[in-house]
């Protein structure tokens, strides 16, 4: 008999193939696909170069950032540390709107530029793109680093203040050996994500010359109607994308067990870098501080959302965010479910996990439209079809955070729950709920709020009769209503901010 | 001589207060209940703490306002004494020179220190590829390069295997006797060194409660908190 993980990974893959499948033989210009080739060579090299430039940058900056908060300790260090989770966990059509309200033509550069009688230059382009994914990735890159640098034993730092290292002798001996073995698979998860990246390139491109796969999907779909091409450019972003992940999880370090003496161990290289760490530090603040900061603007224009529009919006992302954290918590759970008989966890469950990193939300959820088209009008079928590719896109993140901790509680007590008969529902009350509640909380509030601020499968379904909070500041923003788009922007922030808050307060608890 | 005077470390709701003297050349066993202050005292001495009133001298000079690395000390720790990016042969090499920039009488020195410990042969391997005890004799090597006359010996062989630990104690202590070191090693089972310090200091709460030699500390008539330690 079947296992429910080994099911639900069935079914998984059976969706994601039948999307596919459903978009290819909605088309049936075939003939039409012979003709992409040099547009799809255009396309990989816009858009590799932009994932490539993003990549480099956010790594360099990530990595100086990161150790230049590991050697300092100043006052508002926690402030900056909060600043930089903010920017990596918040929507990324927030993050446009922060570009906009700082480096657009009438945002606060632009403002400036102006009063002092020069012209600010376009934010649209090759060059807003890559900086709203710097201010994106380098957070990302800082934060994973800086966690690395920490669990190194601190006897190696006192190792090198008795041996008289220099700077160069610490960035040699205890630096680089950490960015060596990090780097690589923080750079190709920050190439995947840029390569991939789907409201930034749509708010701020400037059109097709700088358009990802993704994008080229969303306009096949969306403008054209083109299914057949946009099953094609899917199977390629598939191809493209398993191979990245594959990649990702070959290069991402093993758990390492060297936890030793006293973290917070002086460095020798303290006085010789302070000029370089005050730079480095400044450096980041301003480019990460004013775009997340100009979301705060959005407090004045506060009364001006007070609208059946934005209410209906509100209710329509509660109700799809929830249902869809709900739904990546359950599905991660089935997943991870294996764990509990096998000595490791099912290679399916993982397959149906990770390979949804790799499938294009808007070719899944534009080919499962095309296979229950029948049922209903476009917008009932958004309300289903959103919140469950949205718990689906969140699936690989639920699963890596629950399917650690069901695995754990098996190995530390799964023979003797089996010893004492202890199965089902029981079993899940008793044994796992203890050991899953914190991991359950961190992940049920990171796929609501990843689908809270999801600008991607909704631009598909959008529109007066169904709206989202993102929906609806992408709207604002092209329609430069930036006051507006502010006040949506300060909501977003404020809901994902909570729910990362209340998260915090839950694992801590249940730790 | 080592002499430690009122040496005293401020933590939140704790203060550490050292008094201690260690005879040049002598082997100081530190024992005592874990969270006594063992690893804290050998750290004041190496420069990782930094006390709040006190004076620590060594031969005579005042090591307080020494940088670590300026302190006639060498400290091996119980683990990650070895960065495991390097050979053996260079992390013994960081002893003399951390750019790893070694002439050709330097590199002869790497291999005679390594010699000196029975790790020649091992010089171009890993940490990875080192026993527990191989890896505790490279930073042995390399504490013997730095040529300071005085050696900490954090809790090092206290991960090793019982017979391997008594062998480390009498190696280390045959090294003592022929560079003339002065030794201060903390022990988690004192037995071991019984026969081989010539000093027991009794750390616990922060302090130095008593020293003296492993006759007199066990005697039937010795402190009662090192007979309560030891279960005697």
């Amino acid at each position: 008999m079947l296992r429910p993980a080994t099911l639900t990974a069935l079914a998984i893959l059976a969706l994601a193939c039948g999307s596919l499948i459903g978009l290819a033989r909605a088309g049936s210009d075939f003939a039409s696909l012979l003709t992409l080739g040099p547009y799809l060579a255009r396309l990989l090299a816009s858009a590799g170069l932009q994932a490539a430039l993003s990549t480099l940058l956010s790594l360099l900056l990530g990595t100086a950032l990161a150790l230049a908060l590991l050697r300092r300790c100043f006052p508002g260090r926690e402030l900056l540390l909060a600043l930089l989770t903010t920017a990596a966990v918040a929507p990324t059509i927030v993050i446009a709107f922060g570009v906009v309200a700082i480096y657009g033509r009438s945002g606060l550069l632009g403002s400036l530029m102006r009063g002092i009688g020069a012209e600010p230059p376009s934010i649209y382009g090759l060059h807003g793109i890559v900086l709203a994914h710097v201010l994106m990735n380098m957070p990302l890159v800082t934060r994973a680093l800086l966690h690395a640098f920490e669990r190194e034993p601190g006897e190696r730092r006192r190792l090198a203040a008795a041996l008289g290292f220099t700077a160069a002798d610490c960035f040699r001996h205890l630096d680089w050996p950490v960015i060596r073995r990090e780097a690589p698979a923080l750079a190709v998860l920050v190439f995947l994500l840029c390569f991939t990246s789907f409201a930034i390139v749509l708010s701020l491109g400037g059109g097709p010359a700088n358009a990802t796969l993704e994008v080229a999907i969303y306009e096949a779909v969306r403008f054209e109607a083109d299914f057949v091409r946009a099953a094609a450019l899917a199977g390629l972003q598939l191809v493209i994308c398993l191979g990245l992940a594959a990649s990702l999880s070959a290069l991402t370090p093993r758990a390492r067990a060297e936890a030793g003496a006293g973290h917070r161990a002086p460095r020798p290289d303290l006085r010789t870098m302070r000029g370089i760490d005050a730079g480095v530090l400044a450096l980041g603040t301003v480019l990460v501080a004013p775009p997340l900061l100009s979301v705060a603007s959005g407090l004045a224009h506060l009364p001006s959302l007070a609208s059946v529009e934005f209410v209906r919006a509100a209710a329509t992302s509660a109700v799809i965010a929830i249902t869809a954290g709900l739904l990546a918590c359950l599905l991660a759970l089935l997943l991870a479910s294996s764990a509990r008989r096998l000595p490791q966890r099912s290679r399916l469950a993982d397959l149906a996990a990770f390979a949804l990193l790799g499938l294009p939300p808007f070719a899944f959820v534009a080919g499962l439209y095309v296979l229950l088209r029948g049922l209903g009008d476009p917008a009932s079928l958004g309300l289903v079809l959103v919140p469950l590719v949205n718990a689906l896109m969140a699936l690989p993140y639920t699963y890596r955070l629950l399917a650690p901790a069901l695995a754990t509680s098996a190995e530390r007590h799964g023979r003797l729950a089996e010893s004492l008969g202890l199965a089902g529902w029981n079993r899940l009350r008793l044994v796992e709920w203890p050991a899953l509640r914190g991991a359950l909380g961190a992940a049920f509030a990171f796929a609501t709020a990843l689908s809270l601020g999801d600008f991607g499968v909704i631009a598909l379904f959008g529109g007066p009769e169904l709206t989202t909070l993102p929906y609806l500041l992408a709207n604002r923003l092209g329609a430069y209503r930036i006051d507006e788009a502010g006040a949506l922007a300060l909501v977003l922030v404020l809901s994902a901010g909570g729910l990362a808050f209340l998260t915090q307060r839950w694992s801590a608890r249940h730790a | 001589m080592l002499e430690i005077a009122g040496l005293a470390l401020r933590y939140p709701g704790f203060t550490a207060r050292y008094e201690l003297t260690v005879p040049t050349g002598a082997l100081c066993a530190v024992i005592g209940p874990s969270g006594g202050g063992k690893t804290t005292l050998l750290h004041a001495i190496a420069g990782f703490e930094q006390p709040e009133a006190g004076s620590l001298r060594f031969a005579g000079q005042d090591l307080l306002p020494l940088a670590p690395a300026q302190r006639p000390v060498s400290i091996l720790f119980q683990d990650h004494n070895l960065f495991p990016h390097l050979t053996a042969a260079e992390n013994v090499a960081l002893g003399l020179k951390p750019s790893l920039r070694l002439d050709a009488g330097e590199r002869e020195r790497v291999a005679a220190a390594l010699a000196e410990v029975n790790l020649a042969e091992l010089a171009s391997r890993r940490p990875a590829e080192l026993s527990g005890g191989q890896r505790q004799r490279v930073a042995l090597a390399r504490a013997l390069l730095r040529g300071k006359p005085l050696m900490l010996l954090d809790e090092p062989f206290g991960a090793l295997d019982p017979g391997l630990r008594r062998e480390m104690i009498a190696r280390v202590d045959a090294l003592r006797r022929s560079h003339g070191l002065t030794v201060l090693m903390t022990l988690h089972t004192p037995e071991e060194a019984a026969q081989t310090a010539d000093l027991f200091a009794f750390v616990a709460n922060g302090r130095v409660e008593t020293s003296g030699p492993w006759g007199r500390l066990t005697a039937k008539d010795g402190p009662a908190p090192v007979r309560r330690f030891l279960g005697l």
